[in-house]
């Protein structure tokens, strides 16, 4: 059983970069959105999921990275590509401050702007493949064991001799830095930057709740939580926004929502995966 | 000769042939297919109340076209708004875009805040979608694309906008409060601006400022002493007191609706006398639930906002069936300029060579003279090198006698403004 579901998984990943080529291009948006939203939740789940310290400020790196990759490719011409791997720039005023932040489309590809909107959905994918790829690696070293013994039990772990808080810190570090990844990713996908989207709650909480509903702290969760979430939100809205019911899919959307939380309250991964054991 | 007996029973069956192809219905004319337009608004979230109206402003413009005979140079085709909704977030309008543009849309409308309109811009350039923008003031929107055409990186604009943007409206401000003083003959010496501190107080307040230092009129701003406040503010009698310790002689605020209902309240009972409240232009100060709270506090206060032409009774009918079919909301900015923006793209559909070449509908938009707005335009609706229109205006608006009424400038007046403010 096990052997079919990794067979399975392998199959469906190795179908995903055809998907540009048989569907149109507003499944190509919805994947590469997917994709982005699992990347994110992926290196939170580093620090949240695996240390077992909640994290509900994400965004801030996002928008840290977003505006950084925006400001340098703008006003320096540094191409985003190096963007992304940022400096802390706290310039308010350069950046355009409270009022936004606009990025000229050019559709050059050097400034990771692409006249082919195909071409972001390639790099979501590679981004969240990659940090899947980091986080599984990271489970079996010794620095990903020591994150879930800090989770299970802080105090316990820092008797038997490991620096909680040096490894805390690194885990910070290494899921701002992807998540800051993300930011440049977000700045140029969208090309306008608004403190309060970049910033704010709302984007923390959609990180976090991709981990939580697929799976905290397991390698797939993140990913399996954006394939639930993102495809929920879009035919929640396809479905009940059309007539004059303003609002009806958010009512639609935040029940299923209630209904994952309730029905698979560890996630969706463990449950799947239980299932494949038997 | 030979003839065939012309019996009875062959008579019958004659004329009942003939009268069965007389009687039979024309061949119908093939109905031309519907235009499909992706109205992208805010209808959820904390932009629903305009995002809402902008939606069933544009949909009384789809209705008024198609009952008006569709396109009638492209035989009588009509048009077809497909809904999309951004929640409120930015990301969303580019989802939308995409969803909308996938399901056959050949033109984008919308969408209300710059963020979410910004993102629908890539998606106009990527997929070669021409978008009219009904409502969104950041400048940059087409400014970008515009420098993309002309320094060689995009080949076509396919991004257009028919409402003014946050420098004109900066620009109109000053000059109306400049044309008002001197109509009123008076030289304020000390008018103190106040503004929210969200992104949208903060372009205002930006945007006029930089118009005032670039017009030198002879009224004065305290440029060195303008007081923001927290929006949504829990309080503001803090801010009012500096506001009473500057002495000003007129108020000048950029208000959302709740900071409103506090900030008015709070000048009346801290007592600051003054020539008048003229605002450069913000929500809360002229809609009817705003009216209805405030009451005498918001009578004679003015504002400079983009506003119907209520002079045109044809905007007066269309205010009167906006009123019954949004249950009883008034015919604003909002519902205008999305209403307006349906009939320039059919003016545009009118004029266009082929439909079927997006390169074809940017032409004939290039050369769009539309003259029959229901907004209050400077002139006809055209488009500049930028795809701005710049006469895409705002009017100023007073309460007056618990109404709305635009007083500035004079051919856009129905009636004298009344400033300063008569003492209680």
């Amino acid at each position: 059983m096990r052997r079919v579901a990794i067979a399975a998984a392998v199959a469906l990943l190795a179908m995903l970069p055809l998907v540009p080529s048989v569907f149109g291009s507003y499944a190509v948006t919805l994947f590469t959105l997917i994709f982005f939203y699992g990347f994110l939740g992926q290196a939170w789940n580093i620090v949240g999921g695996y240390a077992g310290q909640l994290s509900a400020g994400h965004a801030a790196f996002l928008g840290i990275g977003a505006y950084t990759a925006a400001l340098l490719s703008v006003e320096r011409g540094v191409t985003p590509w190096l963007g992304m791997c940022r400096i802390i720039v706290s310039n308010t005023e350069a950046l355009g401050g409270a009022v936004g932040y606009y990025i000229t489309f050019t559709g050059d590809p050097r400034q990771f702007q692409f006249q082919d909107a195909r071409a972001y959905y390639y790099v979501a994918l590679v981004m969240m493949l990659a940090v899947t790829g980091i986080v599984a690696w990271l489970e079996r070293r010794r620095f990903g064991v020591y994150l879930s013994a800090i989770r299970e039990d802080e105090s316990a772990c820092e008797a038997l001799g490991v620096n909680t808080f040096r490894y805390k810190m690194l885990a910070m570090m290494l899921s701002s830095f992807l998540t800051g990844i993300g930011g440049a990713f977000y700045a140029f996908y969208l090309f306008s930057l608004q403190p309060a989207s970049v910033f704010g709650i709302p984007l923390s909480v959609e990180i976090i709740i991709r981990a939580i509903v697929g799976g905290a702290g397991t390698v797939l969760g993140p990913i399996l939580g954006s394939f639930i979430l993102s495809p929920l939100a879009e035919l929640a809205r396809y479905y009940f926004a059309q007539g004059g019911w303003h609002g009806a899919h958010l009512v639609v959307y935040g029940l299923l929502l209630i209904a994952v939380v309730l029905f698979l309250p560890e996630g969706a991964y463990p449950r799947l995966a239980r299932l494949f054991r038997r | 000769m030979t003839s065939s007996p012309l019996t009875r029973r062959t008579f019958l069956k004659a004329t009942l042939a003939g009268g069965a192809i007389a009687g039979a219905p024309r061949p119908l004319r093939a109905q031309p297919k519907p235009f499909r337009i992706a109205a992208v608004h805010p209808v959820t979230g904390p932009l629903a109340e305009p995002g809402q109206a902008c939606r069933l402003g544009a949909q009384l413009a789809v209705e008024a076209v198609n009952a008006g005979g569709g396109i009638k140079s492209k035989g009588g085709m009509p048009l077809e708004l497909l809904l999309g909704d951004t929640q409120s977030k930015p990301e969303n309008g580019r989802i939308e875009a995409e969803r909308l543009v996938n399901q056959g849309a050949q033109m984008l409308l919308g969408s209300f805040d710059s963020g979410s309109t910004a993102a629908m811009v890539s998606v106009a350039q990527q997929k070669r979608v021409p978008f009219l923008i009904d409502i969104a003031a950041a400048d940059p929107i087409t400014a970008n694309v515009a420098r993309s055409v002309k320094e060689g990186q995009q080949k076509v604009q396919y991004v257009y906008r028919n409402f003014p943007t946050g420098s004109t409206f900066g620009r109109k401000a000053v000059q109306y409060f400049t044309e008002i003083f001197a109509e009123a003959k008076v030289t304020p010496k000390r008018v103190a601006l106040m503004h929210c501190n969200d992104l949208f107080g903060v372009n205002q307040s930006r945007g006029f400022l930089a118009a005032y230092k670039a017009a030198k009129p002879p009224w004065t701003l305290l440029e060195d002493d303008v007081i923001p406040w927290p929006e949504p503010p829990s309080d503001l009698s803090t801010e009012v007191a500096r506001l009473k310790a500057l002495k000003p002689d007129v108020i000048s605020p950029i208000t959302r609706p709740a900071s409103a209902l506090l900030l008015l309240p709070e000048i009346r009972k801290q007592r600051i006398e003054s020539l008048g409240i003229v605002g450069p232009g913000s929500p809360g100060l002229y809609e009817a639930g705003q009216i209805a709270a405030l009451k005498e506090d918001l009578e004679y206060v003015m504002a400079s906002n983009p506003w119907p032409n209520f002079r045109s009774p044809k905007t007066q009918r269309l205010a009167e069936d906006y009123q019954k079919r949004s249950g009883g909301r008034l015919f604003d900015t909002n519902s205008g300029y999305s209403y307006d923006a349906v009939f320039v793209i059919a003016d545009v559909l009118e004029r266009a060579a082929k439909l079927d070449d997006p390169d074809a509908i940017v032409e004939a938009i290039q050369k769009t003279s539309y003259t029959a707005g229901l907004m209050q335009y400077g002139g006809p609706v055209h488009f500049n090198e930028i795809g701005d229109n710049p006469n895409a205006i705002p009017t100023m608006i007073q309460i007056l006698k618990a109404k709305p009424v635009a007083v500035w400038p004079k051919d856009a007046a129905l009636q004298k403004f009344v400033f300063p403010r008569p003492k209680a």
